[in-house]
């Protein structure tokens, strides 16, 4: 039997359509105005122990109310969820026992405490005993140096130290389950990295299935073989990263800088380079940054030597950069019928 | 219960982070203690007994109820309000911590904290400085343990105001009216014996009164003896047990708001 067990699992919540102005928030305190947003809207998948699941998507997709439901904080609208064999929101405690969570924007940990009184505090509330607690503090110790780190206090450690201890103290009471909620949100590359290795050795220290839900395409890459994608609160692939891969792997991200860039530059910029390498080679024009304009075309089919050499040739181009495909063009190109 | 102890330890480590606003509260209250004493000896002039109480007793009466209001004074209302609105509480409900007793032995700590660094100094300057007397008697031994129960009214009503956050965004007037609510008509302020007769007996069976009036009683009429101290303490064992309850519901029914329509 799969660890954790999702059909048709629906979550929808009832907001106040709210109203502008002052006169209009005084309307809403009587208003029975209500919509409903469809947060998750009939997902169906299964983890086995052990897994590391990627599960990725734009902002308000559906992934962290999706989370939330496998933690037993909320209660789905209508569906099935099985975590370990027991419905989450009815067994919220002892589910809690055998899971561990972290939740990138906020700390699990005692802020004006010392960074060892909070993996004390989470010893005796997940009643860890003597020996099992040595022997975590050990590992974590290899892993991330974090005896260097025990005075401390938390609210003085770094972002990406805090975000070490925190997913450090998540496994501490060797959980079956980790949730990881966008663990690498705000971090540089050199952290990022240092984080994944840890989420790795752990996963493969004690077989701990971990879900992780990320913005940054490149953690999925670098611990995942399944990425499950969700937008809309449905999802849209589930299944082995190398199909992911093999698609936008090679896709890059040119950005474009354009000298007395005006708005029909966008659109002599499109002809041009759909008249320069033609319609089958995929490459879009779009601007999502001001004064930036993006092109993005597949590596596998048109060298990015040739991209760069004719945009240089045909425009006065002030700066460059590239960029790996983002979560959001992922999401678009599937939406188009890139995994077919 | 025993993976809440460590809470109490945790909560009370924290307090002694933030060790210099003791210094401030320690000196504020002196302060206080100084108008009080000024403001009842003008209010006694020329007169030994007013409504029952003498001015020693009235004066440690007042004295002791700041003290014990900054010893109650946890902010848990404003706590658990910025753990609901900034979603903190999902870290300790992912956690297999029940909230409430996560909440209550939280603030166990800082109590005890406040014991410590305020309370008793407090107490002290009132022997010392302003030299009360302390009659003996039974009322002296029941004194700490209604303290416990004043402490667990208090929580309630606190984490009863914190949990409005979970309907309404803002808790600001909410809390400053309980405030109020709960210093005046508790006995905080002035002692019951000054409020009109018809008021105290409507008072008597409010929960406000079992914060302060009842602890404060066993102090300045030590002597009074059982009968007179039973009911009020089985009185303040009610109110404990029911507020318990009671913001125990409030708070099954308000964590399905989130559990229903999100955090």
């Amino acid at each position: 039997m799969s660890l954790i067990h999702i059909e048709n699992l629906n979550k929808h919540f009832k907001v106040l359509n709210r109203r502008e102005g002052l006169s209009g928030a005084f309307r809403d305190l009587f208003s029975g105005d209500y919509k409903t947003v469809e947060a998750v809207s009939g997902i169906s998948f299964d983890i086995e122990a052990g897994e590391i699941v990627g599960y990725i998507g734009p902002n308000g997709a559906g992934k962290s109310t999706t989370i939330k439901m496998m933690t037993g904080i909320l209660q789905p609208t209508s569906g099935v969820i099985e975590v370990n064999g027991l419905v989450p929101y009815y067994n919220r405690i002892r589910q809690a026992q055998t899971m561990g969570v972290v939740f990138g924007q906020r700390t699990q940990l005692w802020w004006d405490l010392p960074v060892i009184e909070s993996f004390k505090i989470l010893r005796e509330i997940y009643k860890v005993d003597e020996k099992t607690f040595k022997q975590q503090m050990e590992m974590f110790n290899d892993l991330v140096g974090l005896k260097a780190l025990h005075m401390q206090q938390v609210r003085t450690l770094s972002l990406g130290q805090r975000m070490l201890c925190d997913i450090a103290a998540s496994f501490l009471h060797n959980p079956k389950v980790v949730f990881l909620d966008e663990p690498t949100i705000g971090l540089d590359i050199s952290v990022k990295a240092k984080i994944r290795s840890l989420i790795k050795r752990l996963n493969t220290e004690h077989k701990t299935t971990i879900i992780l839900t990320t913005h940054d395409l490149g953690d999925v890459e670098a611990l995942c073989t399944r990425i499950i994608i969700i937008d809309k609160g449905k999802i849209l692939y589930d299944g082995d990263i190398k199909k992911v891969n093999a698609l936008f792997g090679a896709y890059r991200t040119l950005k474009v800088q354009i000298d007395n860039f005006n708005e029909s530059t966008l659109q002599t910029l499109q002809e041009k380079i759909v008249n320069h390498f033609g319609v089958d080679k995929n490459l879009t024009v779009a601007q999502t940054e001001e004064f930036w304009t993006d092109i993005t075309f597949d590596q596998a089919l048109t060298p990015l030597s040739d991209v760069l050499n004719f945009v240089m040739k045909n425009f006065s181009v002030l700066d460059v950069r590239i960029v790996e495909i983002s979560m959001e063009n992922v999401v678009q190109k599937v939406y188009d019928g890139a995994l077919g | 219960m025993r993976k809440y102890l460590p809470l109490i330890r945790a909560s009370y480590m924290v307090s002694l982070v933030y060790r210099f606003g003791f210094l401030f509260s320690i000196i504020g209250n002196i302060v206080y203690l100084g108008v009080a004493y000024y403001l009842w000896k003008s209010i006694y002039q020329g007169r030994d007994v007013l409504n029952g109480l003498t001015f020693n007793e009235t004066f440690l009466y007042v004295g002791l109820g700041s003290a014990i209001f900054i010893l109650l004074k946890t902010y848990a209302d404003w706590i658990i309000h910025f753990e609901i609105q900034q979603g903190t509480i999902a870290t300790y409900l992912t956690k297999p911590l029940d909230f409430q007793l996560y909440s209550l032995f939280t603030n166990f700590g800082a109590v005890l904290m406040n014991l410590t660094a305020i309370t008793v100094p407090t107490a002290v300057v009132m022997i010392f400085v302003f030299k009360v007397q302390v009659t003996s008697g039974i009322g002296l031994w029941l004194f700490p343990i209604s303290l416990i129960f004043a402490f667990l009214i208090s929580f309630s009503i606190d984490f009863f105001v914190g949990l409005i956050s979970f309907y309404s965004e803002s808790v600001w007037g909410v809390t400053a009216t309980k405030d109020i609510i709960v210093t005046v008509l508790s006995g905080g302020l002035i002692p019951l014996q000054f409020f009109p007769e018809a008021m105290q007996k409507i008072l008597y069976w409010l929960p406000f009164q079992a914060v302060y009036h009842t602890p404060l009683m066993m102090i300045t009429k030590a002597d009074l003896g059982w009968g007179t101290f039973l009911p009020m303490l089985l009185l303040q064992i009610a109110w404990a047990i029911i507020l318990l309850i009671a913001s125990r519901l409030f708070y099954n029914q308000a964590i399905k708001v989130i559990r229903i329509s999100g955090g």
